[in-house]
């Protein structure tokens, strides 16, 4: 694939060479705070291993997140070792793939990836609240000890790319900046090993082939794409590790991602449960309230439990939206701590029971406005959509593995999620 | 801007086969236009090299779009008759189905996804609902009610895979994730009297 160097009109960065110390880059977590609430260090960190952190996310004054964890990764121009940069607020997703820099923050200059001679291949990737719109480009990765040569990219938000197609802005709202991003990039880290995925027709409006004037949607030669199976080793699949959170939360939280399963001594697979999924949507079921959910999903990437309780038993009452926050009808506001149970079922037929709480929304944005932990967030899922999002509070207390597509643990072959 | 121009396209492609052959696709005319637009706003900094080619070409499209009579916006609030546009728009196959008090038209867009407009009878588009493996053209299924739903979306508290929109008179939900987005968008005031709100996905 040729490639034309691109230069992303910024000066190149302080060169970070690739420290062989492990630890050096391995430290990060999030450059605003890497402490969590308790006291003492944490251990120290394996090779295959990276810290991850909880909280209000890179513009805390203008977008604080919650519920959203994020990790540190070093990207390079493909083999240099002096063209690097190091990013914290790397948001970590586990129902996406690919790693996604937003342009503001990269120094580098990084290769774009052509569609063909002479057209740049441009993704619009595609969010259920918005569109971030960017050129492919080539990087070396390395989070923790693992290292992913050569691996296309997405940068968003580039300023050499800055007319966005109709049929890309046609999905709503951009996310091209930091603050509407809510983080400097999104690794994403699910089951699968490409974002649109297998054939990926020019009909689904994920990537274009952009000259100077125009652009067009193609079917595209190659795709952003996980990292993980792209690993030298550890490749088979990753695991998130968080501690135990109590309602109603913590300013942070602290834990590790740790890349591979059962490949080395600190991602052995136990006695967990293993939910296999959907091998074209990564799926499974939930049953909520005598109500079933086809396609529920355990996502890392979503700030609470969503799903849509009308017609249930349970009738949660929904925030009121507000004159400058018509959103917040989002969430549940519930008259007190609601005390609920779901069973999620795997396609191999595994169950596990889940009991989970709901408080109301409202009273925790009020009165916990510093945390950016918040175990009982809850919202609603479009209407009659069969899907229970398991999000970012299913993970805290659990170590949960995503296996890739194929890649084989010592328990079972994925895509599976397993806790 | 742009609205002006997706309004045009909808004659553009769906009723000049010869000028539409003459382009790769609605899409790409499209973002011809819009790169266009961001020279004329941003000057030479922004964007590589748009030439004078593009310029002749604006021209053109803004000649043949003065030539062409204005239609009631298409998508939600839209005339039924416009669900037509919609589907000749976003090149897709169409098939209703008439409920009790009301139509539902279903089409089946390119990318696979299926984009549904509810309609009373000779009046009007009160909802639409998505579901599929990608993000449909909501700037054509909102209709007049997308640049609030642009405005609306930036929200606190969000995260990228849910939005739960109310204004008076409006309610947007999207949800979901790459591989499958699903979402709805309606009138409450112009729902049919009889009709639940459950009904419409």
């Amino acid at each position: 694939m040729a490639q034309s160097l691109w230069n992303f009109s910024r000066p190149c960065a302080i060169g970070l060479a690739l420290l062989s110390s492990l630890a050096a880059l391995s430290c990060g977590g999030g450059g605003n705070g890497g402490s969590s609430g308790s006291g003492g260090g944490p251990p120290p960190l394996a090779a295959n291993e990276v810290a991850v952190i909880v909280d209000s996310g890179p513009d805390p004054a203008t977008n604080a997140t919650v519920n959203t964890l994020y990790t540190t990764v070093t990207v390079c121009v493909p083999g240099s070792t002096n063209q690097c940069q190091t990013i914290d607020h790397i948001q970590v997703d586990t129902q996406s793939n690919g790693l996604r820099i937003l342009a503001s923050v990269l120094t580098l200059s990084l290769p774009v990836t052509m569609a063909s001679a002479g057209n740049s291949l441009v993704e619009c990737a595609q969010f259920a609240s918005g569109y971030s719109w960017g050129p492919v480009a080539m990087a070396d990765m390395q989070v923790s000890g693992e290292k992913a040569s050569s691996i296309p990219i997405q940068v968003i938000g580039s300023a050499n790319f800055a007319a966005v197609p109709a049929a890309c802005s046609a999905i709503g709202p951009a996310e091209d900046t930091v603050t509407a991003f809510g983080a400097n990039g999104l690794l994403g880290i699910g089951v699968f090993a490409q974002d649109c995925g297998p054939g990926c027709p020019a009909s689904s409006g994920f990537y274009y082939s952009c000259s100077q004037n125009s652009c067009v949607e193609i079917a595209p030669p190659t795709q952003v794409e996980n990292p993980v199976p792209l690993f030298a080793t550890d490749n088979n699949g990753s695991i998130i590790d968080l501690p135990s959170v109590v309602a109603p939360g913590a300013v942070t939280l602290s834990g590790s991602l740790i890349f591979g399963i059962d490949t080395q001594s600190n991602n052995a697979s136990g006695a967990e449960t293993v939910l296999t999924v959907d091998p074209g949507m990564g799926t499974f079921t939930t049953v909520f309230s005598g109500k079933s959910f086809g396609r529920s999903i355990i996502d890392s990437g979503s700030n609470g439990t969503f799903f849509d309780d009308s017609g249930s038993n349970t009738s949660i009452i929904r925030c009121s939206s507000t004159g400058t926050n018509s959103n917040s009808a989002l969430f549940y506001c519930p008259n007190g701590t609601l005390n609920l149970s779901a069973t999620l079922t795997g396609l191999n037929g595994v169950n596990f029971v889940e009991n989970f709480s709901v408080d109301n929304a409202q009273t925790l944005f009020k009165n916990y406005s510093t945390f950016s932990v918040m175990p009982t967030l809850s919202g609603t899922y479009s209407a009659s959509a069969t899907t229970f999002d398991w999000g970012l509070p299913f993970f805290y207390g659990r170590r949960i593995a995503t296996a890739i597509e194929g890649r084989t643990t010592s328990v079972a072959t994925g895509p599976y999620m397993a806790f | 801007m742009s609205r002006v121009h997706d309004k045009f396209f909808a004659h553009y492609v769906g009723h000049n086969p010869l000028m539409a052959a003459m382009r790769p696709c609605a899409i790409g005319s499209q973002s011809m236009i819009n790169r266009a637009t961001t020279r004329t706003r941003a000057g030479r900094s922004s964007g590589p090299g748009i030439g004078l080619k593009t310029d002749v070409l604006m021209g053109l499209l803004l000649l043949a779009a003065a030539l062409l009579p204005l239609k009631a916006h298409a998508g939600l609030g839209g005339p039924e008759s416009t669900v037509a546009d919609d589907v000749a728009l976003l090149q897709g196959s169409i098939k209703s189905t008439p409920r009790t008090l009301y139509q539902v038209h279903d089409i089946q867009l390119p990318s696979g996804t299926v984009l549904r407009e509810f309609a009373t009878v000779g009046g009007n588009v009160f909802a639409v609902s998505w579901s599929g493996p990608s993000m449909p053209n909501l700037r054509q299924a909102l209709g007049n009610y997308f640049a609030a739903f642009v405005a609306a979306a930036k929200t606190k508290h969000g995260d990228r895979n849910h939005l739960h929109i109310e204004q008076p008179g409006l309610v947007i939900q999207s949800s979901g994730h790459m591989r499958a987005f699903t979402g709805r968008a309606y009138l409450p005031d112009a729902i049919p009297a009889g009709v639940a709100v459950e009904e419409l996905h």
